[in-house]
């Protein structure tokens, strides 16, 4: 659910998106509780969206391999989605997220992989690209518990996207932001948790 | 214990035996022959010719055998296994080790990386306990995927390659590969179960091109193409490679699928000291 807090101001764009819709392509265990996905802008004008999903027991493990799985599936679903249109392409410096192999759509730092007491998580820095206005905030891939079940969530923080509207800009302004890309992330999150609740050791 | 390894003559089943001195071993190729440290037995997996007798007495048994290059392969294979399951189970064995590909449990994985996860389930379809382990490229002297890279290498200045040199991988040395499936011979803990064999380093196949280049004085330019089929990837190899395009075909499908160790609980059960890429590219070309 989007929760404004005290430093984040309203925007046009500001939404909850899907509450508690099932993801109906993992019904079949019955293991999914819940899909949520947010969408808020701050003060300082940087959005920030959040996916996540409830499941009965964790999908990787607390480990160095479990935390990069996390990061691997994560564009994988992106290549996935986009049918190999969209794939990130890696070096040991950081990543970049290419359409079509030519254009550079999203810069990422090399992925930071944590996995302490029941946190795993990879996080990667968004360091430029054409779809960011300037290097700023992250993508965040990660497996925390949640009372006795497990959250998987997709955790974007700081992020300064070039095609959303700019302060006291009519909102139309935002349209590409709000009618392509911020679905198109939400719908990839879809995708990266239907690609790990798939996976062997889930 | 009695050992037995179907494909013993292989890559990998050639740096394995050594490590099975202390059992009683039997070696199984598809010719007979005669060298010392094993007993020789010639059998043929596909046809059934032989395994029976390869089978007896055995506590446990390696399977280190595929048809990659065949037309049928996957057909092959399945078939293969079912009968080798069927046979150690009518020869009391204990336990089945079974070296498959990560990346096979993958829903889209590529024709050959599912044969291989459809290999281990029709191991796993009797009584006997199987152990699976699963490893991406193995860095060795002919090992088929590394030898394509090398060519690849060696031969061309300038790589326009498909979008799979992006795709990540965690290659693993030969020589730990084989520490590990020894290490997993006749372990109750390992009875049954999965394990993820990754190397210490995730790279991609375009970081892997440019490390090993690095260590042949060579810096090839690597232009990367959105649209390149596997087919098409396939002539090319056979062109300029020595890997026939019947071979090169399936592996460059599986290319595509990131094959990566979502676990690390071998490295928990065997905590062995791995060799680094580098390390492990420099005894290969020695």
């Amino acid at each position: 659910m989007a929760v404004m807090g005290r430093n984040e101001q309203k925007s046009p764009l500001s939404r909850s998106i899907d509450s508690d819709v099932g993801l109906p392509w993992v019904d079949g265990g019955g293991d999914v509780i819940g899909w949520e996905a947010s969408e808020r802008v701050r003060e300082c004008g940087s959005f920030e969206s959040r996916q996540r999903v409830l499941v009965a027991e964790p999908v990787v493990e607390a480990s160095e391999a479990g935390a990069r799985t996390l990061g691997v599936t994560y564009w994988q679903a992106v290549d996935r989605f986009t049918r190999g249109g969209v794939r990130a392409s890696w070096t040991g410096g950081g990543g970049k997220l290419k359409l079509l192999g030519a254009a550079t759509l999203l810069v990422f730092g090399p992925p930071e992989l944590s996995f302490d007491g029941g946190l795993v998580s990879c996080r990667h820095s968004i360091e430029g690209g054409l779809l960011a206005l300037r290097a700023s905030g992250s993508v965040t891939l990660a497996q925390r518990p949640e009372g006795d079940q497990q959250e998987l969530s997709v955790t974007v923080e700081g992020y300064l996207p070039r095609l959303a509207a700019r302060a006291d800009a009519p909102p139309w302004t935002g349209l590409l932001y709000a009618k392509g890309q911020s679905p198109f992330h939400a719908a990839v999150s879809r995708r990266y948790f239907g690609l790990l609740l798939r996976s062997p050791d889930s | 214990m009695n050992v037995t390894v179907f494909g013993a003559t292989g890559v990998v089943g050639r740096a394995l035996v050594p490590l099975l001195a202390a059992h009683e071993l039997t070696a199984v190729s598809r010719t007979a022959r005669e060298e010392p440290g094993a007993r020789w037995v010639a059998a043929d997996v596909a046809e059934g010719d032989g395994v029976a007798a390869a089978l007896e007495g055995a506590d446990a048994v390696y399977y280190l055998v595929h048809s990659l290059g065949a037309r049928d392969f996957e057909q092959q294979d399945r078939a293969a296994a079912e009968r080798v399951a069927r046979e150690a189970a009518k020869a009391g064995v204990r336990q089945i080790v079974y070296l498959g590909g990560l990346g096979a449990d993958d829903p889209d994985a590529s024709p050959h990386l599912r044969s291989r996860r459809e290999t281990g389930e029709r191991l796993a379809s009797t009584d006997v306990p199987v152990t699976i382990m699963r490893a991406a490229m193995i860095v060795g002297k002919g090992s088929a995927a590394f030898e394509t890279i090398l060519a690849l290498v060696k031969r061309l200045p300038v790589m326009v390659t498909p979008s799979w040199v992006s795709t990540p991988t965690q290659p693993i040395a030969l020589d730990d590969v084989a520490r590990y499936l020894a290490g997993i011979c006749g372990n109750e803990a390992a009875y049954g179960r999965g394990f993820d064999a990754g190397g210490p380093e995730v790279m991609t196949y375009r970081q892997m091109i440019e490390r090993i280049a690095a260590l042949l004085g060579r810096k090839p330019a690597i232009v990367e193409v959105p649209v390149l089929t596997p087919y098409l990837s396939s002539l090319w190899l056979n062109l300029v490679t020595p890997v026939s395009a019947s071979v090169a075909r399936p592996l460059v499908e599986g290319l595509r699928n990131p094959t990566i160790a979502r676990e690390e609980r071998i490295r928990r059960l065997l905590p062995l000291e791995l060799t680094p890429f580098d390390e492990a590219v420099r005894q290969a070309l020695a």
